[in-house]
C-alpha cells in the first residue's frame, strides 16, 4: 500500500471548524486541478431552490459556472436563474457597491425571493468592496434576507468554500425561523445535495420509516425549513468533508446530537436509518426502521441476482472527489465488486481509516489527482471499470475504460436501496456495451487477413 | 444599424462567457499546447469544465493556482513554478499564458516576467506567449480571437525578417472564428482544398475537438495544427479570415510579413456560401467542384421545402457577436422575421448591421422574444425558451443537451441545408404538439 501523503495529515482540518491559519494544503501551480473556494460555497448554497443567487464581480464566475449542477427541484427554480453583478472596468476603478446594491433591490422587486445570497469573487474582495455592509442595509430596507457569502475564489478549495457556505447558514440563517406547529420534529440532513434526485429515494425512505426530515441542507430546499433546522432532534452528515464543522457546531450550541452516515449501499442506509431511529430514541420507531429495512433488503437481493452474476469479481478503481469513497467502496462490495483502486484526496483522516477498514491489503491508494495517475492505476491493477467524475469521464473513454460517473454531474440517483440497485444496472450496462469491442477491433483493411473471396 | 440595451442593475441569466474560455478554446486547436491560465484555480476549472460538457472531450488547461497571499505579494512566483513543472514534465510545444481580470486589477507584470524566464532559461524550440483576457470587457469571441492574434505576433517574431519570407501562392492561410464548430472548420477547409490550395488553419480545431480516438493520455492537447505547421504558414500567399472578429490577426499578419488577406464575415447559408466559392474560383482559376454545385442545388430545393413551414413564424437569437450575424443572414434568406437579436458584446459587426441588436442576457431574450416560435441560443437559453414557448435549437456554446454538438456544420450549402432541415423539424413538431394538445382540451 502507498504511504499516504503529509499533506493529507494537513488537511485534516480543512473539514472542521475552526482550521489552523493554513487549512488545507496549497494547491500546486501546473499540476493543480478542481475548483475554488467560490465554486464550493456555491455547491452548498445553490440547492436552496427559492433563494436568488447573486455574484459579485466581473461575468465569468456567474457566465461559465450557472447551470453546471445536477442537483434537482421539486418546484421553485429560482436558484436556477444566473445572477451577476457583471461588473464592467469602470466598476472596479470606482466600486460596485452601487451597482450591487441596485442589483439586489431589482432582484428582490422583480423575483420576490424569500432571501438572497450574495457571493463575493475575488475581484471584489481585492477591491475591498464592504458587501456584508450592503448586504445588512438591504436586509433592514426590504425587509427580507440579504445574506452575504465570503468565499472568494483565491481563499483555498473548494472544501474550504463548502465550509464558508455552512459558517454563513450559521452566522445568518440557521435559528432565525420556527417550525409550523404542525411538524414534528425530526432530523436534518446535512451535505446531500439532492443530485440527480438522490434526496428524494432517501426521503422515501424516512418517510416510509415514519421520520420526519426537518431540513435539508440543502438539497431540494426551501429557504424557511433552514431557518429552524435548531429545532431538529438529529443532524445527519452525509457529507463530512464539506459540513462537518457546521455539524458540530449546531451540536456546541443547540445540543443536537450528530451522526455521520451514508446511503450508498444497503448497509450504510440500513446503518443510518437505524442511527436515526436510535438518537431520537424512539422505540417504536426504531422498530418501525428494522421492519422496513428488512423488507426493503431482502427485496433488493432478489432484484440484484441477475447484476451480481455479471458484476462479481470485477475489479474496479474509485476516483471519486466529492462523494465519500468509503460509502461507496460498502456499496460496490455488496455488488461483488473488488476495488483495487481508491483515490484519497479529498477525504478527512476519518475517512480514509473507514476506507481502509473496508478494503483489503491490495487496494492502492491514490492520494492525488491527475488523470495519468488514475490511469497508471487501472492498468497496473488490470481495472474492469473505472468509477470517477464527469472530468475524467472522457479521459476514460479515449482509453476505452468502462466507466460510470458518480458525481455531480451525473443522471443517475445511487443513495438508498434503490439507488443501489440502479448502480448495479449501470455498471452492468457500461461492462457489456459491444462498443469495447468494436472500438478495439481495426478496419478490415487493417487487418492482415487477405481478403476472402 | 443600432445596438440598444436594455436597462437593468444586473445580469439576468447570463448569455456572456468570460474571455479566457475563448483563449483556452484557441489553444485547443494547437497541437501539444498547454493554456496556463494566470488566476486562482476556479478560472481554470469552470472553463475546463464547460469546454469538457460541450466537446465532450478531455481539455487541456493548467493554472498557476493563485491564492490570496499569492496575489498580494508576488504572483508571478507561482506562475514560475507552473512553468517550470510543465516544462519539466510535459515539454508542451505551445504554451500561453491567459492573464485574468485578477492578474489586471492587481497590476501584476506577467509579460516581463515571462520574456526574462524565456531569456534566462533560454527557452527555444516551442512557443510560448501571454495575452490578457479580463472577464469585465468582451466576451468569449474575442478573447478566442485576442489569443490568436498574440499567437500570430510571437510566430512572427520566432521567424524572424520579411526579407526572408518565399511566398506560397498556393497555400492559403485559414483563421476560423470561435463560433465555427469542428464540423464548420472542416467543411471550410474542405472547399478551400477543392481548388487545388494547399490549406494551413490556426487554429484548428476541427483536428482536436471533433472525436477522434487517439489512445496514450496527454495532459496536453491531442490534435490541432502543429508548430512547424504554423511557421510554415507565414509562405502563404492568402489568409482567409471567417468572422470579423479574426480580421485583427490577419492584418497583424499582413502588416509584419505583407500576406494580403479577405475577411468572410461568415459561412453560413446561400449567399455567403456563394461568396466563399466564388473567391476561390476566381483566384484560382479552377471551376467550382462539381459537387458544390449538386449541394447548392440540394439547398434551394431544401429551401423551396421549408418555405412552407417558416412562412409567418419568428425567431429569436442570442449568440455571440459574429455568429449573430452569420445566423441573422440565413434567416434572412429563409424569410422568416427576427424578433430579437442578441449579443454578448459590441463590435464593429454587429453595429454595422441592418437590423436592431442588443447587448444582454437570456432575460433580455425572454422579455423580446415572447410570442417568437423558435428560439436559437446555447444550452442556457433552453429553460427562458421553454418559459415563452418557443421550439428550441441549441447553437453557440455551451451546448449540452445535444449530442455532437460539435459536429454540427452550418458551413457552407451542406450546412445551410441541415440547419435549414433542423429548425424546419423544430417547428413542425411544434406545430404538432399543439394540434393535439388542442384536440385534447376540446
Amino acid at each position: 500500500m502507498e504511504p499516504i501523503r503529509k499533506d493529507e495529515l494537513e488537511a485534516k482540518d480543512c473539514g472542521s471548524q475552526a482550521p489552523k491559519s493554513k487549512p488545507c494544503p496549497r494547491p500546486k501551480p501546473g499540476e493543480a486541478a478542481g475548483g475554488c473556494s467560490f465554486d464550493g460555497a456555491q455547491i452548498t448554497l445553490l440547492p436552496i431552490m427559492d433563494a436568488a443567487h447573486l455574484v459579485h464581480g466581473p461575468i465569468a464566475c456567474a457566465g461559465n459556472s450557472w447551470e453546471s449542477r445536477g442537483t434537482l427541484s421539486s418546484g421553485p427554480s429560482l436558484s436556477q436563474y444566473g445572477f451577476a453583478t457583471d461588473l464592467n472596468d469602470n466598476d472596479i476603478i470606482f466600486g460596485g457597491e452601487k451597482k450591487l446594491k441596485d442589483s439586489i433591490d431589482y432582484i428582490a422587486g422583480r423575483f420576490a425571493p424569500p432571501a438572497i445570497f450574495v457571493y463575493s469573487t475575488c475581484v471584489t474582495a481585492l477591491i475591498g468592496e464592504d458587501m456584508d455592509a450592503v448586504c445588512k442595509e438591504a436586509t433592514g430596507r426590504l425587509g427580507i434576507p440579504v445574506i452575504p457569502v465570503n468565499s472568494p475564489g483565491f481563499v483555498g478549495s473548494k472544501n474550504l468554500g463548502n465550509r464558508l457556505a455552512g459558517e454563513a447558514l450559521l452566522q445568518y440563517v440557521i435559528g432565525t425561523g420556527e417550525p409550523e406547529d404542525n411538524i414534528p420534529l425530526g432530523v436534518n440532513l446535512i451535505g446531500e445535495y439532492n443530485i440527480a434526485g438522490e434526496m428524494w429515494d432517501i426521503e422515501k425512505l424516512m418517510n416510509s420509516a415514519g421520520i420526519t426530515l426537518m431540513s435539508r441542507i440543502t438539497g431540494d430546499a426551501r429557504y424557511k425549513e433552514i431557518t429552524w433546522a435548531h429545532r431538529a432532534k438529529v443532524n445527519m452528515v452525509v457529507c463530512s468533508r464539506a459540513l462537518l464543522g457546521l455539524a458540530k457546531a449546531m451540536e456546541s450550541k443547540y445540543h443536537i446530537p450528530y451522526f455521520e452516515g451514508s446511503f450508498y449501499g444497503a448497509k450504510e442506509t440500513t446503518y443510518s436509518l437505524r442511527q436515526m431511529a436510535f438518537l431520537m430514541n424512539d422505540r417504536e420507531m426504531e422498530r418501525r426502521v428494522d421492519r422496513l429495512t428488512e423488507r426493503e433488503e431482502s427485496r433488493l437481493i432478489q432484484d440484484l441476482r441477475p447484476y451480481r452474476k455479471i458484476l462479481k469479481g470485477k475489479r474496479a478503481v474509485l476516483y471519486t472527489g466529492g462523494v465519500k469513497s468509503w460509502s461507496i467502496i460498502s456499496a460496490l462490495k455488496e455488488l461483488g465488486i473488488q476495488v483495487v483502486g481508491v483515490g484519497t484526496n479529498k477525504s478527512t483522516d476519518d475517512d480514509i481509516a473507514r476506507i481502509a477498514e473496508r478494503v483489503g491489503d491490495d487496494t492502492e491508494f491514490i492520494p492525488e489527482g491527475g488523470a495519468s495517475r488514475i490511469l497508471k492505476t487501472v492498468r497496473d491493477r488490470k481495472a474492469d471499470i473505472m468509477i470517477a467524475g464527469g472530468r475524467n469521464m472522457y479521459v476514460a473513454m479515449k482509453e476505452q475504460i468502462p466507466f460510470v460517473d458518480i458525481n455531480q454531474e451525473r443522471h443517475r440517483a445511487y443513495a438508498g436501496y434503490e439507488g443501489l440497485l440502479r448502480l448495479a444496472k449501470e455498471m452492468t450496462y457500461s461492462l457489456a456495451n459491444p462498443i469495447w469491442k468494436l472500438a478495439s477491433s481495426p478496419a478490415p483493411w487493417d487487418k492482415e487477413v487477405p481478403y476472402d473471396r | 444599424m443600432t445596438v440598444s440595451k436594455r436597462s437593468k442593475p444586473a445580469s439576468v441569466n447570463p448569455l456572456k462567457i468570460g474571455q479566457s474560455l475563448g483563449g483556452v478554446l484557441a489553444l485547443q486547436g494547437c497541437y501539444r499546447a498547454l493554456p496556463i491560465i494566470h488566476g486562482p484555480q476556479g478560472c481554470s476549472a469552470f472553463p475546463k469544465a464547460l469546454l469538457t460538457r460541450h466537446f465532450r472531450e478531455p481539455i487541456a488547461v493548467q493554472t498557476s493556482a493563485l491564492q490570496e497571499m499569492d496575489v498580494i505579494f508576488d504572483a508571478n512566483r507561482n506562475l514560475e513554478e507552473a512553468l517550470n513543472t510543465i516544462l519539466t514534465k510535459h515539454r508542451p510545444d505551445i504554451i500561453g499564458i491567459i492573464g485574468t481580470e485578477l492578474m489586471d486589477v492587481a497590476g501584476v507584470d506577467y509579460q516581463s516576467m515571462l520574456k526574462s524566464y524565456k531569456r534566462e532559461r533560454n527557452l527555444r524550440g516551442g512557443l510560448a506567449f501571454s495575452v490578457t483576457l479580463p472577464d469585465f470587457i468582451g466576451s468569449l469571441e474575442s478573447g478566442f480571437s485576442g489569443t490568436v492574434e498574440a499567437m500570430v505576433d510571437e510566430l512572427i517574431q520566432q521567424a524572424g525578417h520579411r526579407n526572408q519570407r518565399s511566398v506560397n501562392s498556393r497555400q492559403i492561410t485559414l483563421l476560423p472564428g470561435s463560433f465555427l464548430t469542428p464540423g464548420d472548420v472542416m467543411e471550410i477547409k474542405e472547399m478551400i482544398s477543392a481548388f487545388g490550395f494547399e490549406v494551413i488553419t490556426v487554429p484548428d480545431i476541427s483536428t482536436s475537438l471533433s472525436g477522434h480516438l487517439l489512445t496514450g493520455f496527454s495532459p496536453l492537447t491531442r490534435g490541432g495544427v502543429p508548430l512547424d505547421s504554423m511557421l510554415q504558414s507565414l509562405q502563404s500567399g492568402l489568409t482567409i479570415a471567417i468572422g470579423g472578429s479574426m480580421e485583427r490577426p490577419a492584418r497583424r499578419l499582413h502588416n509584419a510579413i505583407g500576406t494580403p488577406y479577405k475577411v468572410f464575415q461568415g459561412a453560413m447559408g446561400l449567399k455567403a456560401t456563394d461568396d466563399l466559392l466564388h473567391f476561390l474560383h476566381q483566384i484560382s482559376g479552377e471551376p467550382v467542384p462539381l459537387r458544390y454545385c449538386w449541394h447548392r442545388e440540394n439547398l434551394l430545393d431544401s429551401m423551396l421545402d421549408a418555405h412552407f413551414q417558416f412562412a409567418g413564424m419568428s425567431v429569436i437569437a442570442a449568440l455571440e457577436p459574429d455568429h449573430l450575424y452569420s445566423v441573422s443572414q440565413w434567416l434572412e434568406e429563409l424569410g422568416v422575421e427576427q424578433k430579437a437579436l442578441i449579443t454578448s458584446c459590441e463590435t464593429p459587426v454587429v453595429s454595422g448591421m441592418e437590423r436592431e441588436v442588443w447587448v444582454g442576457d437570456l432575460d433580455d431574450a425572454e422579455v423580446l422574444g415572447s410570442g417568437a416560435d423558435l428560439w436559437i441560443s446555447s444550452s442556457h437559453g433552453l429553460a427562458g425558451a421553454e418559459r415563452i414557448g418557443a421550439a428550441f435549437m441549441p447553437a453557440g456554446f455551451p451546448v449540452w443537451n445535444e449530442l455532437g454538438a460539435y459536429m454540427s456544420t452550418s458551413a457552407g450549402y451542406r450546412g445551410a441545408m441541415d440547419w435549414t432541415n433542423k429548425a424546419g423539424n423544430l417547428l413542425i413538431r411544434r406545430e404538432a404538439g399543439r394540434r393535439e394538445s388542442s384536440v385534447r382540451h376540446r
